[in-house]
């Protein structure tokens, strides 16, 4: 493992994860959230958790710059894009059960999976590009004589 | 593409088996503790689809990255996937109790039981699927 490569990378998508998650879901779809004002806590409320947040940021970008490192060896933006789009649905699937049990409407719904799905392809575009594995992990397969 | 398929439905149905266990079974008492969050039972009855078709996108999405990246390395590599899957999906539960009143023991609940889920989601995929052999000429 590049350890190098891979806290430059890390860094860079939790603040990309953090900007983008304030940006979508706390500004764009501010107006869709308030439809829904029993399941979000009150503004005063809200601060008090928001160490949470910047925590939850944090073990997700870790974890997913790791799995990145794992899944792209080679690294590159389009394979970690990829891996990000994959990443996204997976989480997805959460947000529609979510949706069959908790009052949300199909804006919100709509809003959180497009958010994902977005939100987690840029993350792995960003890690890919950045992480690259150290010289000494890369194995080189000798070509055979012909 | 059989072991993709065979490595999908077996994952679907123990996620679905568990997950109505936890939820419908171990749980009840909490979720019935904050009834402003859920919908009335009768509502989510007549959206079971969305459960089914969301859990069907977790499996699905699943054994496509290990497909696609994981392969070959059979149960251990499943187990690690699902490891690495869940831990980032804890990061983001805390980020939903920052903004919705859920109890933090349902947060608590859902990690743990979230964990065991995608290690035995990662063992049964890593455990079913293979590669295809590559064809020689």
């Amino acid at each position: 493992m590049n350890w190098k490569k891979f806290f430059v990378a890390f860094i860079a998508a939790f603040v990309f994860l953090f900007v983008f998650g304030f940006l979508w879901y706390g500004t764009l779809m501010q107006g869709a959230h308030r439809e829904v004002p029993t399941l979000l806590r009150p503004e005063a409320d809200f601060k008090s958790y928001f160490g949470c947040l910047v925590l939850g940021h944090i073990v997700m970008a870790f974890f997913f710059t790791l799995l990145c490192a794992r899944f792209v060896s080679a690294g590159g933006a389009g394979a970690g894009a990829t891996l990000g789009i994959l990443v996204g649905l997976v989480y997805a699937g959460p947000h529609l059960i979510s949706f069959a049990v908790q009052p949300l409407t199909v804006r919100i719904l709509c809003g959180w999976i497009a958010g994902a799905v977005i939100q987690f392809a840029i993350a792995g575009a960003i890690v890919g590009a950045i992480y690259k594995p150290a010289p000494e992990d890369i194995i080189y397969v000798k070509e055979r004589s012909r | 593409m059989k072991r993709f398929i065979l490595a999908f439905i077996a994952a679907y149905i123990f996620l679905f088996v568990w997950g109505w266990l936890l939820n419908g079974v171990l749980l009840k008492d909490v979720y019935a503790e904050t009834p402003n969050l859920w919908r009335p039972q009768s509502e989510m009855m007549s959206l079971f689809h969305w459960i089914i078709l969301g859990q069907a996108l977790i499996v699905f999405s699943f054994v496509m990255i290990y497909a696609t990246g994981f392969a070959g390395g059979g149960v251990i590599a499943g187990i690690r996937l699902g490891i690495l899957l869940e831990i980032a999906a804890i990061g983001m539960r805390l980020g939903f109790y920052a903004v919705q009143p859920i109890p933090g023991k349902l947060i608590l609940y859902g990690s743990i039981s979230g964990l065991i889920e995608m290690i035995i989601v990662g063992a049964i995929v890593g455990a079913i699927y293979k590669p295809a052999p590559a064809r020689s000429s």
